[in-house]
């Protein structure tokens, strides 16, 4: 297939399912919670919804790195996406991606110029302690399958079995991270109801539709990178029911679990990095 | 907001043929890995720009008092 098509395609269905998925999220929320809840293509509508909305630039932001970095977003889980399903390439870069992704956050915040954003921006340096840490399940996958390469640890998970077995604890490190990028996650503090919408309230119209277009495509990868990891080889039903089911399972916990208290919630993301990271090197040396 | 608009046009047009030589003259990968990078957000944004609703000449006066004008 063309390469550009391939992209294309790609970024469009992780657009799409990102967008279903956490419309599924908030049904299966509503419904725990004993309400009816949204249509599950409610997210979808609503990003865009935001999309044709009229927009204006609050006098406050600063121009035009407002913009720019809301198109960074964009740039990021593009990148994402070539790396992951496109390319396969190297785990790294998909590190660096995160990174970046909580300086979007962090940035994003500052440069509205609202409190709200800024105290998302803060939050967001802050969160960034914790959940850094939580990705050095990279390291504990290298020292396990020698190599960062996508491609190749699809490879040894072909061989040798689901990393998901073999290293659970470094799974649990990965799915404490997916948890925190999750609408209404416990550990989601850098858009708590307490600050408004975080680092987006001042995005709204086009800005905040384009944000969300931008956190579909990166579900979707977060998932995709989860499933490609420590599932192995899988085929395309097995990457859907592996996303749903994942979705399925934080909606439960977003819709049982109040958002923690900054502090608690860094304090506990650290602790699961520890213990992930500590109990997985003590289960290699066995 | 006339130069938000021309600007947008410039920045769709470029980004669409951008993206339309990537898909037709299947260039080096490197190539369409930048292509895609820059141009599909780029694309995604300025569509956004273009096809965003505005306010009608009787509502700008009303859009720019704002009361509330920062923090």
């Amino acid at each position: 297939m063309n390469l550009m098509l391939n992209i294309l395609l790609n970024v469009i269905i992780a657009f799409l399912l990102g967008s279903l998925l956490f419309g599924l999220q908030r049904k299966v929320m509503a419904r725990i919670q004993k309400r009816p809840g949204p249509p599950i293509i409610q997210h979808l509508l609503h990003t865009l919804k935001f999309y044709i909305k009229e927009s204006s630039f609050p006098k406050t932001a600063a121009m035009p790195f407002y913009i720019a970095i809301a198109s960074i977003l964009c740039v990021i889980w593009v990148s994402a996406v070539i790396v992951g399903p496109v390319a396969q390439g190297s785990l790294l870069l998909i590190f660096a991606i995160y990174a970046l992704h909580k300086i979007v956050e962090h940035n994003a915040g500052s440069s509205s110029g609202s409190p709200y954003g800024k105290l998302s921006c803060v939050r967001a340096v802050f969160s960034a302690a914790a959940e850094v840490p939580l990705f050095a399940v990279l390291i504990i996958i290298f020292l396990k399958t020698r190599t960062m390469v996508i491609s190749d640890i699809i490879a040894y998970q072909a061989q040798n079995g689901a990393l998901l077995f073999t290293i659970p604890l470094a799974a649990l490190m990965f799915f404490v991270l997916i948890l925190s990028k999750a609408p209404y996650s416990p550990f989601a503090i850098t858009k708590g109801k307490d600050i408004i919408s975080g680092y987006e309230t001042e995005h709204f119209g086009l800005l905040r539709g384009y944000l969300m277009i931008s956190e579909s495509i990166a579900w979707y990868m977060l998932l995709w990178i989860f499933l490609t990891v420590f599932l192995g080889p899988l085929s395309l039903l097995g990457y859907l029911v592996g996303m749903v089911v994942i979705s399925v399972i934080v909606a439960f916990i977003n819709a049982t679990t109040p958002m923690l208290n900054p502090n608690h919630s860094i304090m506990v993301q650290v602790t699961m990095a520890f213990i992930g990271i500590v109990g997985s090197i003590i289960l290699l040396m066995l | 907001m006339k130069t938000l608009y021309i600007s947008s046009y410039l920045m769709f047009i470029v980004s669409i043929a951008g993206i339309v030589y990537a898909l037709v003259a299947d260039p080096p990968a490197w190539i369409v890995y930048a292509i895609s990078i820059l141009f599909i957000p780029l694309s995604i944004l300025s569509f956004g720009l273009l096809i965003m609703a505005r306010s009608k000449k009787e509502e700008e006066d009303e859009r720019a008092r704002e009361p509330f004008i920062g923090y």
